[in-house]
């Protein structure tokens, strides 16, 4: 579903993807961890073609995302750290304008179907989302997803800053939307979260994946000190890490 | 696709109240301006009518003169002569008979008429006054205009609707479009649009199309409400034409003003960024490039001032009265076929007035041959710098498209020329050879009227402008779309 083969990037001097592999299946939760300036983003980045790659090749269901970036887009989902929508629409005016640029349709209920799936309030449907907590605005960024019919979803950090409990929500949607058959990539820093609802996890360094793990051959103390393992491996890692965060 | 974009970025704009009171600010600017162009297209107006009425009451009472003369002639049998100085004053035949007395002491007034744009750009009719008299004297009074006009009128101009779409429409433009896709880019939005199968490309161009729909459409119907509003001669198809040149102008300087946004946009630098850049390009082409050229205009080409122009007259005049006689001499010696019978010649006051005249106008014709070459210079230096600034364009475009235009005006003043040798020759030959005007002359006097250039005259002249308007246009337009493929929607 998503695959980069021998993915690389560089901004300047900097090279934030050296030769990256990676496959995603549908039904599989991909956990990428790694330290601020791992490469994370970037691969995200890549697959959206909000950037070039220098090198190799990032596909959504086979089709390379450069050559064919408006199909592989209606495939795709995204989920940024903040979900960011038009603050003086109401989350269903949102939702509607982001299904239709997707080249969807629906009625009226239908859109309320999908937010109500989400677990949204019905009374904060037709509330203006400038006044929406985070946690509320990365389910409208779900019910996007859901109402694109996306196949692949990639999410940069979604539950950054949110509540345990928000956050414990958006990972109930995530195995929905798993159950469903989509491929899922999600950068995060989470570790608990990656075992409990990842079905794999990507550890990067320096642009690189050094490691990957099946969640259900390890345990949460596995995957901590696995982790924590490649990080020091980096040992000088700690500065430069700092540097270009 | 694009429809989806282009109608949510029109409902955005209206849920702006920024937005919706640029919109009164514009309406309020065109409704002032139409209001404040018309009013003083009526002042000329009735300045000239004032003065046609003048000086028709004035021949007027002298053809009645000539016909209660006629009658008198008639009853109590006699010749029909012509006033001269043979004849005691207050007896004898009236003024009204002497041709010289009514070429000299009564003028014609002659009229460029309004085209029925004229209100949208009065150019410069506040100093090239659209009638001008005409008499037997020499051609001096015909650029004298003696308007008393507001200097300060002068200095900033006429809030007509040429100001305001030249002025205060970029600055609305770049009001809306400035942070085009910087505060898309800000707001987070930006990512989560081009998550969909959108290209930048499309977005930008259906955000474009949104702004610039909403603000020519209110634009241009304003427009079409002042023309409606001024009153102007709306059956003439040359009014329709005309206003569609309008529309089209208005239209490409307006998109013009949308693709420099686009441009400043692609560079990828943040809001506060684009609108000083902006701001910096409206200052530069709208105020400083013409100022600079205007001022290039009239330092290589110095119009002599109308002081010297007066005083040249002046000294020319008293030079003419000084010899007067060896003038009329000289006048004779050129015009032999006048030489008048008799011994009345010296005693001809009249004859010695028009040689005089003669002479001044031969001594004061070269510094206003002058004085307009270098205007006409002057006037052509602009045409060829007009391509470095689109307001520059504009404003030649639109006083064109009004018929308030330099080059109008010139052909109006060559049927003013002609017009007035054909009126001085009238009453100088009848008056040189004695010939007693009776009433009936009166209808056989020479008639003026204004022939219009041909409209493909105008377009010809209109194209420089408007071609030079549209290539600006174009690229202001590629360069974005050739360097659009490098902007960086995420940063690193």
């Amino acid at each position: 579903m998503l695959q980069a083969t021998n993915l690389t990037k560089s901004y300047g001097d900097i090279e934030a993807l050296k030769g990256l592999d990676m496959t995603v299946e549908g039904g599989d939760i991909y956990c990428l961890l790694g330290a601020n300036g791992a490469g994370k983003t970037t691969t995200i980045s890549l697959f959206l073609n909000f950037i070039e790659p220098d090198g190799g090749t990032a596909s959504v269901c086979g089709l390379d995302v450069t050559r064919e970036p408006l199909e592989t887009k209606k495939l795709l989902a995204y989920i940024p750290e903040q979900v960011m929508l038009y603050g003086n629409l109401t989350a269903l005016e949102n939702l509607r304008y982001f299904a239709q640029l997707g080249g969807h349709d629906y009625s009226q209920e239908e859109y309320r179907e999908f937010l109500h799936r989400v677990g949204l309030q019905s009374e904060a449907m037709d509330r203006r989302v400038k006044t929406y907590s985070k946690g509320m605005r990365q389910k409208v960024g779900v019910a996007i997803a859901l109402a694109k019919q996306a196949r692949a979803l990639l999410l940069d950090e979604p539950t950054a800053g949110l509540d345990p409990k928000a956050s414990n929500e958006f990972s109930e949607l995530l195995l929905k939307l798993k159950a469903d058959g989509a491929a899922i990539l999600m950068a995060t820093h989470d570790l608990f979260r990656a075992k409990e609802t990842g079905t794999r996890i990507g550890i990067m360094r320096e642009g690189r994946l050094v490691d990957e793990l099946s969640t259900d051959e390890v345990s949460h103390a596995d995957v901590e000190k696995i982790y924590l393992q490649h990080m020091h491996a980096g040992g000088h890692y700690a500065q430069e890490g700092a540097g270009s965060a | 696709m694009k429809r989806i974009i282009i109608s949510h970025e029109t409902r955005q704009l209206f849920r702006s109240g920024a937005f919706r009171s640029l919109l009164v600010l514009i309406a309020g600017a065109i409704a002032f301006a139409a209001w404040s162009g018309q009013r003083s297209i009526d002042r000329q107006v009735e300045g000239a009518n004032a003065a046609i009425a003048f000086e028709d009451s004035r021949r007027g009472r002298m053809r009645a003169d000539t016909e209660r003369y006629e009658a008198q002639v008639l009853a109590e049998g006699g010749e029909y002569q012509f006033a001269s100085a043979r004849h005691a004053p207050g007896a004898g035949p009236p003024q009204g008979t002497n041709a010289g007395a009514v070429g000299a002491e009564t003028s014609k007034y002659l009229t460029m008429p309004a085209t029925g744009l004229a209100s949208f750009s009065i150019g410069q009719s506040d100093i090239q006054l659209n009638y001008v008299p005409v008499s037997m004297n020499p051609t001096m009074n015909i650029t004298r205009n003696n308007e008393l006009e507001n200097p300060v009128n002068l200095m900033t101009g006429a809030f007509d609707i040429a100001f305001v779409v030249i002025f205060l429409l970029p600055i609305f433009v770049l009001a809306i479009s400035y942070d085009l896709l910087s505060s898309e880019k800000e707001r987070g939005t930006l990512a989560m649009i081009l998550a969909h199968p959108i290209s930048l490309r499309e977005l930008m161009a259906s955000k474009i199309i949104a702004r610039a729909g909403v603000l020519l459409a209110g634009v241009l119907l304003l427009g079409l409400l002042a023309l409606f509003a001024v009153g102007a001669n709306l059956g003439s198809t040359d009014t329709w034409a005309r206003f569609g040149l309008w529309m089209s102008a208005t239209l490409v300087y307006t998109l013009f003003w949308f693709a420099m946004s686009v441009l400043v946009n692609v560079y990828g630098k943040n809001s506060a960024a684009n609108g000083i850049a902006l701001a910096g390009t409206w200052l530069a082409l709208v105020v400083v490039v013409p100022t600079l050229v205007s001022l290039l205009a009239t330092t290589i080409y110095p119009a002599p001032s109308r002081m010297e122009l007066t005083t040249a007259a002046r000294e020319a005049q008293t030079a003419a009265e000084k010899n007067y006689m060896a003038r009329l001499d000289e006048y004779y010696y050129d015009h032999l076929e006048f030489v008048p019978e008799g011994d009345e010649r010296a005693m001809d006051f009249l004859t010695v007035a028009m040689s005089n005249r003669n002479a001044i106008d031969k001594a004061v014709r070269p510094l206003y041959d002058e004085f307009q070459a270098q205007l006409n210079r002057q006037e052509s230096l602009v045409q060829r710098f007009q391509f470095i600034s689109p307001a520059i364009m504009m404003q030649l475009a639109l006083n064109e498209i009004s018929g308030t235009s330099a080059d109008r005006y010139e052909h109006f003043l060559g049927q003013v020329y002609a017009f007035h040798e054909e009126w001085g020759e009238y009453f100088t030959v009848r008056f040189l050879q004695r010939y007693p005007l009776k009433p009936a002359d009166y209808d056989q006097f020479p008639a003026f009227e204004y022939r219009e250039e041909p409209f493909g005259t105008v377009l010809m002249r209109l194209l420089p402008s408007l071609l030079g308007m549209l290539v600006l246009l174009f690229g202001a337009i590629l360069i974005p779309f050739l360097t659009l493929r490098r902007y960086q929607v995420a940063t690193s």
